[in-house]
């Protein structure tokens, strides 16, 4: 596999990708295409989705790579943006599997699975902050998050006011961004070829 | 409907289409919600950290690439030429309202530098640079807007790390240059050495 670009950031081979550099876009992938399939993998809970939902998002990075504005965020943030967001328009057209009860799929089984030891830790970092959420907050981020549940789908299944529901969100995020402690905590890519 | 109290459910994607859409039209008008909504996706964007990342089929890389080759075949890509000359600025792709610099430099060591430079419409301007070692004991790199005309501005004094993102003092009019030289500690008023970068917007 050609990691050429290892040592450079995120940010820099979006403006790469931005230039039609196709191994710009292969480090990426590198860098974020199992976190991606992870998620989508979450919130369709089938395979040929997840794999479209991941090819969809990250040909828009392709496309749209020149109108990245990094101070508005992360690289990272804006990819698995755009994956959450392919995964959640999917999952409300697959009516189906979410006609009768709220429930949402099981946290995956880690047995058999090899995971990338940077991304066991991200997963236990941010499954013990979710711990320490109230549960009704925590049920309304994983839901909506994993679930792929609107507001309104919440609050008609939770048989509670809408306005309940948006507050429970964001007081939940908003916990959430304390336990996680401040951003910054960057990994630095080197070259390990 | 109060679209200020949207944002937690935009951030999740929890939004209907036309709740979403409405708060969209409302994010172009509020720069609150603009703030609010970039940590708010940070935090969200997190969770996707917190399932198990299961390892997607080879396949799917290959695939990604293929399409994306077949959407810009006739593109030369940059790094296919030869990596250019330390300070040679490529030019830059003006897309619909931001101007991104790009320069990719090599010097005599094997690290390879990338400087992008990225203006919005308002002039407000970033710098990313990767493979930039530390600055030389009792020196720092200091970053200039250059206008067209008129003498060079200090945009901030900045340490390198393995990448460094600099927001710019100040914006950067039309046709000005960005430039970041190496200065003694505590910055200078006006450049003094030659930069070992800069791009014009
Ligand atoms: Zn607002």
């Amino acid at each position: 596999m050609n990691r050429q670009l290892a040592h450079l950031s995120d940010e820099a081979l979006v403006a790469l990708a931005a230039r039609s550099e196709q191994t710009a876009l292969a480090e990426l992938y590198d860098r974020y295409g199992r976190a991606a399939y992870g998620l989508a993998l979450r919130v369709l809970r089938d395979q040929a989705l997840a794999e479209d939902a991941v090819q969809d998002a990250f040909l828009a990075v392709w496309r749209t790579a020149a109108r990245f504005v990094p101070e508005r965020g992360k690289a990272s943030t804006w990819i698995l943006t755009l994956v959450h967001r392919r995964a959640v328009d999917t999952v409300r057209r697959e009516q189906r599997r979410r006609a009768d009860s709220l429930e949402l799929a099981p946290e995956p089984a880690t047995e058999g699975v090899e995971e990338d030891a940077w991304l066991r830790l991200q997963r236990e970092r941010v499954q013990e902050a979710l711990r320490h959420l109230p549960d009704a907050q925590r049920e309304a981020l994983e839901l909506a998050y994993y679930g792929g549940f609107s507001q309104s789908e919440l609050a008609e299944r939770l048989g509670q006011p809408l306005g309940t529901i948006k507050s429970r969100m964001f007081t939940g995020l908003s916990r959430l961004r304390e336990q996680l402690g401040e951003p910054g905590t960057e990994i630095s890519w080197t070259s390990t070829t | 409907m109060d679209l200020h109290d949207l944002t937690a459910a935009y951030a999740l994607d929890a939004l209907d289409a036309d709740e979403a859409e409405a708060y969209e039209r409302h994010l172009g008008q509020c720069e609150e919600c603009r703030e609010q909504l970039a940590e708010l996706n940070e935090t969200a964007t997190a969770l996707a950290f917190g399932t198990v990342a299961a390892a997607p089929p080879e396949r799917l890389r290959a695939s990604i690439l293929d399409a994306a080759a077949a959407e810009r075949a006739n593109v030369v890509p940059l790094l296919r030429r030869r990596w250019v000359a330390r300070g040679l600025a490529v030019a830059a792709a003006a897309a619909a309202c931001i101007v991104v610099g790009l320069v990719v430099s090599q010097s005599q060591s094997t690290q390879k530098q990338v400087f992008a430079v990225f203006v919005d419409r308002n002039g407000n301007a970033t710098i990313t640079a990767t493979g930039l070692g530390s600055a030389p004991s009792g020196k720092t790199y200091e970053a200039w807007v250059i206008p067209a005309t008129g003498p060079a501005k200090p945009a901030g004094l900045f340490s390198a790390g393995a990448t460094t993102t600099v927001h710019l003092k100040g914006t950067v009019p039309p046709h000005a240059s960005v430039a970041v030289t190496i200065e003694r500690a505590g910055g200078a008023t006006k450049p003094t050495t030659k930069p070992i970068f800069s791009a014009t917007a």
